[in-house]
Order: C-alpha cells, then sequence, then structure tokens
C-alpha cells in the first residue's frame, strides 16, 4: 500500500517526511498535480459496477486501491505546467484527480472538504470558542463605527488578514501590526477588517498536530523588542524554539478542535500572556513543521510518516469519517 | 479606496535564491551536490529559511 503524496518538487519539508517513509519500507508515489499531463498521467474506469483507477509519474504507477493515505501537503494548481494550461484544463484536471481520489478508502491529512472550510478564519475562532480554547476578544467588520467602538473597549488591539492570503500586483505581506485606537477607520468600509485585541504576550506557542500526536514548541518573547513587532513571522528571532508542555486542559480542547474540523493535521498558533494562558490565533491545516523540527528537535516528520504509513485496516475500527480526515 | 488592513501590509520578502539542492524524481527527494539528502542537513535548512512558516506565502496561505 502507497503513500500518495502531492506536493512541490522544491518542498524540502516534505522530504523530511519522505526520509522516514523511506526508512519504514513505505512505498511512496510523489507529484505535483500542476504536472499533470505533463509528466504527470492518471486514468479511471468505470466499469460492471466497479473502479479502476491508476497514477503516473516519474515512471512510477500506483493502482488507486493501493493507496493507504494522501497528503495533501503544497500541491500547485492543477495542470498548471502541462504544454497549453488554462482555467479550463485545471479545473478538467482538478475535477479527474480529485474526484477519483475522493472515491477511494485512503486515509487523509486532510481531506480537501475538511482544508477548505479549515482555512476560514472566522470559521476557527468560533470552534476554538466552542472547543475551550481561549479567544481574544476580535471583531471582523465593514463597519467603520463599529471598528471604532470595538477600539474603545479594547484600545490595545492589532490588524490582521480576515484569510491569511497575501496580496499580489506587487506582492505584498500583510503582517499582524498594531493599531492606534484613534486611527481613522473609515477605510474599515473597503474590506472586511480583523481587529483583534492585543495578547501581551511572554511566549509564542506553536503546537503540532499529527492525529493524536501533540508536539508543542515555545518561544520566549525578546523583553527589550520592539513593542509594535508582534507578528513572531516578520520579527527577529527571539532565540530558538524549545519544546513544551501542553497543558491538559489545552491538549483535550486542541483534540475536541481537531475532531470537530476532520482534521489529521493542524498547526496552532497561541500566545502565552503573562499568567501562562495559551491564547488561540489560529490553527493552519497545512502550516510548516520544518523550523521546529530543526529548533527543537522534535519528531514532528516522523510523527507524520508513521501517521501516513499506518496500515489501512488499523485505521477503519477508529475513524471518524472516511470521507474526510480521519483520526486515530 | 485602499481597505484598512492594507495600510499595514509590506513589499512582500521573496525567497528568490538558488537552493543549493535538486530535486531527484527516482529518490522523491531534494539532493546536495555532494549527493548528500537535503532534508537531512538541519543547519542548511536553518540557514536557508526554506521550512520557516512564510516560505512559500506566495501559493499557499497556510503558514
Amino acid at each position: 500500500m502507497t503513500v500518495l503524496i502531492l506536493t512541490s518538487e522544491e518542498d524540502v519539508t516534505a522530504d523530511m517526511v519522505v526520509v522516514h517513509l523511506h526508512a519504514l519500507g513505505v512505498p511512496v508515489v510523489r507529484f505535483d498535480p500542476a504536472d499533470l499531463t505533463s509528466g504527470v498521467a492518471l486514468s479511471g474506469e468505470y466499469v460492471h459496477g466497479a473502479f479502476r483507477g491508476h497514477l503516473s509519474s516519474a515512471g512510477r504507477l500506483v493502482s488507486l486501491d493501493g493507496v493507504r493515505s494522501v497528503w495533501v501537503r503544497r500541491p500547485g494548481a492543477a495542470a498548471a505546467r502541462a504544454l497549453t494550461p488554462s482555467a479550463w484544463l485545471t479545473e478538467e484536471s482538478e475535477q479527474a484527480l480529485y474526484g477519483m481520489l475522493r472515491g477511494v478508502p485512503a486515509r487523509w491529512m486532510n481531506h480537501p472538504d475538511a482544508a477548505r472550510r479549515a482555512r476560514h478564519k472566522p470559521w476557527q475562532l468560533r470552534l476554538a470558542q466552542r472547543s475551550g480554547l481561549p479567544v481574544p476578544a476580535t471583531l471582523i467588520t465593514t463597519f467603520p463605527q463599529a471598528a471604532r467602538d470595538f477600539a474603545a473597549r479594547y484600545p490595545d488591539l492589532v490588524v490582521k488578514p480576515v484569510s491569511g492570503a497575501h496580496p499580489q500586483d506587487p506582492p505584498r505581506a500583510v503582517p499582524t501590526s498594531r493599531v492606534d485606537p484613534d486611527s481613522d477607520f473609515t477605510a474599515v468600509a473597503y474590506g472586511p477588517t480583523l481587529l483583534q485585541r492585543r495578547v501581551a504576550k511572554r511566549a509564542d506557542i506553536r503546537l503540532t498536530a499529527v492525529g493524536e500526536e501533540l508536539l508543542a514548541a515555545r518561544m520566549p518573547a525578546d523583553p527589550h523588542a520592539d513593542p509594535d513587532l508582534v507578528d513572531v513571522r516578520f520579527a527577529p528571532a527571539a532565540g530558538p524554539w524549545q519544546p513544551a508542555e501542553v497543558p491538559p486542559r489545552v491538549a483535550d480542547a486542541v483534540r475536541v478542535y481537531l475532531r470537530e474540523a476532520q482534521l489529521a493535521y493542524g498547526a496552532f498558533d497561541f500566545a502565552e500572556d503573562a499568567d501562562g494562558t495559551w491564547w488561540f490565533l489560529e490553527c493552519n491545516q497545512s502550516g510548516q513543521f520544518g523550523f521546529v523540527e530543526v529548533d527543537t528537535g522534535q519528531p514532528i516528520s516522523r510523527t507524520i510518516a508513521e501517521w501516513l504509513g499506518r496500515p489501512l485496516a488499523d485505521e477503519q475500527p477508529r475513524s471518524v469519517n472516511r470521507a474526510g480526515s480521519a483520526l486515530p | 479606496m485602499q481597505p484598512f488592513a492594507l495600510n499595514y501590509a509590506r513589499p512582500a520578502a521573496e525567497l528568490e535564491f538558488a537552493t543549493p539542492y535538486t530535486y531527484d524524481s527516482g529518490l522523491q527527494l531534494n539532493v546536495l551536490l555532494d549527493g548528500g539528502i537535503a532534508a537531512r542537513d538541519h543547519a542548511l535548512l536553518r540557514e536557508l529559511g526554506t521550512t520557516t512558516s512564510t516560505a512559500g506565502s506566495k501559493t499557499h496561505f497556510d503558514d
């Protein structure tokens, strides 16, 4: 039984997992859907009430009923590198590939439907609340007056993108940024704006969940850092990430979150305040993990490999939903 | 008019450099010039930042 990995060639983070799958003796087929019709091929036959499907890439041929798990890591848009790419060809190719894969009883990390839903930050915030995770006071609005009222109630606040997407043309980044409560909020009317009470953090927490395994890392805040630099991704590193224990209450809530979201993998960001409370910021369903493993030595890639490589038969009695991302 | 959040945008820092490894379709791994496996060289990965939370942000927004 084969592990199917959908990602780009340059994804060296995926390599960290492939190394372990090789060591475990688990067959792997890896390709980027962007190469469909140009190095990657597919075929599926629905005849006499049965389905037979195959994928091929770089000289490897895998039967779809021989796929034990699918890891949707960082795939490109299907057929994006075809000889004559087009939006139509991408749609055709996405439907063919993911449509066939949806029909096989493989485990997903993560299922495309669950992944798509889990990317919505407003949905994340509500699920985190329902799961028992503390969520900083947040407003998403296009009403300037609502923004002014929120800033009056929570004068120490930040703004961040609702989607996490990065604007292009030209390429820009929108870090989480502090907002002066006396700002002119008129432009809130021109796009949904996410304002959030700033957590005065003493550390950033990155919790990587793989199935039931939770691996947390902590980076203490630099007490001398510029207080306006609140986004750890864009601030100078205060030090290496260090392994951290997950408080039992947080662990329970994270597992509820994953179960409700039907996610087999999630990278949670928390801000730890002076009281030691972990405030939920977001959960990236395909978040990076290599930088944490490099710093902490935590066996994240090995844990992912073991999850992907587990025989399918072991999973069925405990799966949440074979159509969705199963949890062990 | 520009949405409020874009008042806080900054130019993206592009990872426009040649990585010292290339993809080997036989191994399904990226390989260094000396034949070593790039993913095993954690010092190199740390130096390049190719596994960080903003790597690939141009095409993927799951940091």
